[in-house]
C-alpha cells in the first residue's frame, strides 16, 4: 500500500502515475491524501482507518467521523466488487476546513462494469454522506471503464 | 477512541447461552463484507435456539457496515414475534442503526444485564 500525504507541495513532481491533484499545490489550501491499495476487500479496513483518522484530525464530530468511516467502507466495498483482478483501488481524500471530499476509483473488470445504485448499500451510502455520486469513465478503444464514487462529508451534522 | 477489537477484519461470534428462557450471541470485532458471513452463521444458530428471548451482544463491535446491517435486519425479520434484542453500547453500532432507521426493528439495550434481566 502507498499513502501519499501532500500539502504545500512545491514543484511538479508526480507521486503517482495517475492525475496529480489540482489542489495539492495550493498554499494554505486543502490537504490531499491519496491511498492506493490492491483492489481487495482485505485492505478496506486500512482505508477506512485512514478516513477515520483524517476526520478526527479535522475536528469532525463523533457521529460525522463514524459516518465517514462507514461511507468510505461502503464505497470501497462496492468498487472492489466490480474491479478487474490484480488491479489497484485508488482513494483520494481532500480535507477542507469544514468537510472532506473522497474520490475512490478502480478499473472495471468488464466493459459494462458500473456502480449499482439500486442496492441497500447505495441507499446507506446516500444517507451517510452529504453528497454522493457514481462516476463512470468509458475506456479508450472499448477498454474497461474506470468506475468511481465521489462523496462529500461535512464536519458536523446540521440540526434537523 | 478506545478499541477492544482483536484484529481488524476478524470477528468473534459465540453462542454463549441457549436455554428455554434466553439465547445469547456475543459478537466481537468489525462487521464488514469480510466478516458478515460469520455473523450470518451466528444469527442462524441464535434463531435455531428454542428460547423466548434472543439477545445479540454487540458491545464489543467496533465497526458495522451495511453488509452487517443487512444480516441483522434479515435476522430480525426471521425472528418474527420473538423480537431481537441488541446490546448496543458502542457508537460504532448505534449510529448505523439510527441513521438507517433500522433501530425500530429491534429492542435496544445499553448493557447485557438489562437485556438479560427481563428474560429471567
Amino acid at each position: 500500500m502507498t499513502v501519499h500525504y501532500r500539502r504545500h507541495q512545491e514543484g511538479t513532481d508526480r507521486v503517482s502515475d495517475l492525475d496529480s491533484h489540482p489542489l495539492a499545490d495550493t498554499p494554505g489550501g486543502p490537504s490531499v491524501v491519496e491511498v492506493r491499495t490492491s483492489a481487495t476487500a482485505a485492505l478496506i479496513p486500512t482505508i477506512r482507518a485512514v478516513a477515520s483518522d483524517l476526520a478526527a484530525r479535522a475536528d469532525f464530530d463523533l457521529d460525522a467521523i463514524s459516518d465517514l468511516r462507514m461511507a468510505v467502507d461502503e464505497a470501497c466495498a462496492t468498487l472492489v466488487d466490480v474491479a478487474a483482478p490484480s488491479t489497484m483501488l485508488q482513494c483520494t481524500f481532500t480535507v477542507y476546513p469544514e468537510h472532506i471530499e473522497v474520490h475512490a476509483q478502480v478499473l472495471g473488470g468488464t466493459a459494462d462494469a458500473e456502480v449499482s445504485t439500486d442496492t441497500f448499500g447505495w441507499r446507506v451510502l446516500q444517507t451517510l454522506a452529504d453528497d454522493v455520486e457514481a462516476i463512470r469513465q468509458i475506456g479508450v478503444d472499448h477498454a474497461a471503464p474506470t468506475v468511481g464514487i465521489r462523496l462529500d462529508k461535512r464536519a458536523g451534522v446540521p440540526p434537523r | 477512541m478506545p478499541r477492544s477489537a482483536p484484529v481488524p477484519g476478524e470477528l468473534g461470534v459465540t453462542l454463549e447461552r441457549s436455554d428455554a428462557a434466553c439465547a445469547l450471541l456475543k459478537v466481537e470485532g468489525e462487521i464488514d463484507t469480510l466478516t458478515a458471513d460469520d455473523l450470518d452463521r451466528g444469527c442462524e444458530q441464535l434463531l435455531a435456539a428454542p428460547s423466548d428471548v434472543l439477545v445479540i451482544d454487540l458491545s464489543h463491535v467496533t465497526f458495522l457496515a451495511s453488509s452487517g446491517l443487512a444480516v441483522l435486519i434479515r435476522a430480525a425479520h426471521q425472528a418474527g414475534e420473538r423480537r431481537l434484542r441488541l446490546v448496543t453500547a458502542a457508537r460504532a453500532v448505534r449510529r448505523p442503526l439510527e441513521i438507517t432507521g433500522s433501530e425500530q426493528l429491534f429492542d435496544l439495550y445499553a448493557d447485557r444485564a438489562a437485556a438479560m434481566t427481563q428474560a429471567d
